[in-house]
């Protein structure tokens, strides 16, 4: 008697696994950058049938259907794709379309972009159970995390015997008009995680104007921008801002290009190695933990 | 005419990035009139009908025959080709109250997200409303309205309110910022039931109420002491103009955000077919008027599928051309 009852537990169980296997979404639409990132990190990318416009990296991303931007989505579009779930941050819209969708018969699950380890760590394992990979997700979160760990170790220590540069990020060079990163953005975070401080005041992204960028005489300017390639793209950059070509950063030849898709979307897969790399630029006489920034 | 609107609506209903088979989407259309029809596949075709594709050609309707139908009631009030529904300001303070609700909202730490897209939509259609109100107001003189001040304000109050657009959007973070933007192009994307009934409504109103006026603004066209003359109360005329644009335009950028050009292509479209006569033009230019945004939200859902376009640059993409085209034409 209890051996067939606990048969018939096992049996149950095996079955539920299964079930729940079967279940498992298999045609996913990501909207938002450092989520469809986290699932090609978490060997989910054959598994997406449609990306937004803000899921550049990487590449081969760009091949997918687009449906468009994130708080802009098209009910029939994402339906077309026929997902079987749609993924994506709270900045995901306008709300009629994701009622509509979810009214489809189509899963949605909404996860944070707030950019804090906790969200991210809840975020990765839900991934991770949703492409049938819990333990990848378990193993990569544990070593994201670890790599952290040792950059805000490697941060502290240098501080104690330099003092931080002051750091500007710059997005859109174009002309004189450049935007400045200010408070609460990723740019500054990854600017103060990686050791540097950031002098500018207003929050978010904000047109600088050029005596503001020479009252803060910044040590350090990293350029938002992948076009920004080479020494002649820089020489060029400079020729046209005489104004940049006052400040320390570009006396002492310290102007860095970062890629920009890392600033979209919340804490993606590749931030510390973007950290490792900003900080061996900002403190250059230091034993860096990797060192492969194009400087 | 008629026969456009009908074809243009039914293409609006059976074409979409997902493909219906034609006898589906027939068969999900007499799902949703209430016969009882069963088959595999048609409960998807009856939603994307019925709570998709239903909803936004509706929305598309509404909004095709209010702009075209006050773009006519401008253009004879103001005496003026190139009068359009922008000019008593009524766009403007709609662009003005839409970015005080998403920049402001998104300071205040972000409204509760069920009420978000109808305080939008209020804060629109109010702030066409005010500005439209305002110009009035100015162009008010001992009991007179006069039309070429009120054109001025027009102008000078939506300079104003653009200035007032670009502080939000100085103020805005990057994510409203896009948000703003893309109300700023409209789109008849995310259309349901509780949004489309005021549209409608005022939809109704505007086009059983401004073809009664028809006679009243063809005497207009000869001028104003001319109409007083024929024994129309002139001043009264004015008011109902301004009040249906203001009504009718603030509802459709409300609910679909700003879409330029039809209010001043298609009444011009018309007269060149029909003859400026207003007993013709009306009804002509709400037929006409509907089946062009129809056709021109189809085109913006179809070319990116499964993104899709922002309205307001299909319908200046065809209107601005054509505007041009106009032009030459009347110079040659």
């Amino acid at each position: 008697m209890r051996l067939s009852k606990y048969l018939l537990l096992c049996g149950s169980l095996l079955f539920s696994h299964a079930a729940a296997a079967a279940d498992l979404p298999q045609r996913w639409v990501s909207s938002g950058g450092s989520l469809s990132e986290w699932v090609v990190r978490l060997g989910g990318e054959g598994k997406l049938v449609g990306v937004d416009t803000t899921s550049l990296h990487p590449q081969t991303l760009r091949q997918l259907p687009s449906i468009g931007y994130q708080r802009a989505l098209s009910a029939e579009g994402v339906l077309s794709l026929r997902p079987d779930i749609l993924i994506g941050s709270e900045e995901m819209g306008p709300p009629p379309v994701i009622a509509q969708i979810k009214a489809a018969g189509i899963r949605i699950e909404t996860l944070s972009a707030k950019p804090d380890l906790e969200t991210l760590e809840r975020n990765v394992l839900r991934l991770g159970e949703l492409l049938g990979a819990p333990e990848r997700a378990r193993e990569e979160m544990a070593a994201y995390r670890q790599r952290l760990q040792r950059q805000a170790d490697w941060v502290a220590r240098v501080r104690e015997k330099q003092q931080a540069p002051r750091v500007l990020m710059l997005l859109g060079h174009a002309g004189s008009n450049v935007m400045a990163a200010g408070k609460d953005s990723l740019a500054v975070w990854l600017i103060e995680h990686a050791g540097g401080e950031s002098r500018t005041e207003h929050s978010g992204y904000k047109p600088i104007s050029n005596e503001a960028l020479l009252a803060m005489d910044p040590q350090v300017v990293i350029f938002a921008d992948r076009s920004l390639h080479g020494e002649e793209a820089r020489k060029a950059l400079l020729q046209q801002n005489p104004v940049l070509q006052q400040t320390s950063a570009a006396r002492d030849g310290r102007l860095l290009t970062l890629d920009p898709t890392l600033l979209v979307g919340g804490l993606g897969p590749r931030l510390p190695e973007g950290l490792a790399e900003l900080s061996a630029a900002f403190y250059p006489s230091e034993q860096a933990l990797t060192a492969k920034l194009d400087r | 005419m008629g026969v456009l609107l009908l074809l243009a609506f039914w293409l609006s209903l059976a074409l979409g990035p997902v493909s219906l088979p034609l006898g589906d989407t027939l068969l999900a259309a007499l799902r949703l009139m209430g016969l009882p029809i069963d088959g595999e596949g048609l409960q998807q075709a009856e939603l994307i009908l019925g709570q998709i594709r239903l909803p936004r050609s509706l929305l598309g309707l509404c909004v095709g025959i209010v702009l075209a139908l006050s773009g006519v009631a401008m253009q004879g009030l103001f005496r003026n080709p190139l009068a359009d529904p922008g000019l008593v300001g009524v766009a403007g303070g709609a662009a003005l109250g839409a970015a005080i609700a998403i920049v402001g909202g998104s300071m205040i730490g972000g409204l509760p997200p069920a009420l978000a897209p109808y305080l939008l939509s209020i804060c629109a259609f109010s702030g066409g409303l005010i500005v439209t109100a305002v110009v009035y107001r100015f162009g008010r003189r001992d009991g007179q309205t006069n039309v070429a001040t009120m054109l001025l304000a027009g102008v000078a109050l939506t300079a104003m309110s653009g200035a007032g657009v670009g502080l939000f959007t100085y103020l805005a973070d990057d994510a409203t910022l896009r948000s703003l933007t893309f109300w700023n192009l409209g789109s008849l994307n995310g259309a349901s039931y509780p949004r489309l009934w005021p549209l409608l409504l005022v939809t109704l109103g505007v086009a059983i109420w401004l073809p009664r006026r028809a006679s009243a603004l063809n005497a207009l066209l000869l001028g104003e002491s001319e109409a007083r003359h024929l024994g129309f109360n002139v001043e009264r005329i004015k008011l109902e103009l301004v009040l249906c644009t203001a009504l009718g335009v603030g509802a459709a950028v409300a609910a679909a955000g700003l879409i330029g050009f039809i209010g001043l292509v298609v009444p011009h479209l018309m007269r060149l077919l029909v003859g400026p006569d207003h007993r013709v033009l009306l009804p002509a230019s709400l037929l006409a008027g509907a089946s062009l945004l129809l056709l021109a939200d189809l085109v913006a859902r179809l070319v990116l599928a499964p993104a899709e376009l922002p309205i307001g640059i299909v319908t200046a993409l065809i209107g601005a051309p054509f505007f041009l085209y106009l032009l030459v034409r009347g110079r040659a």
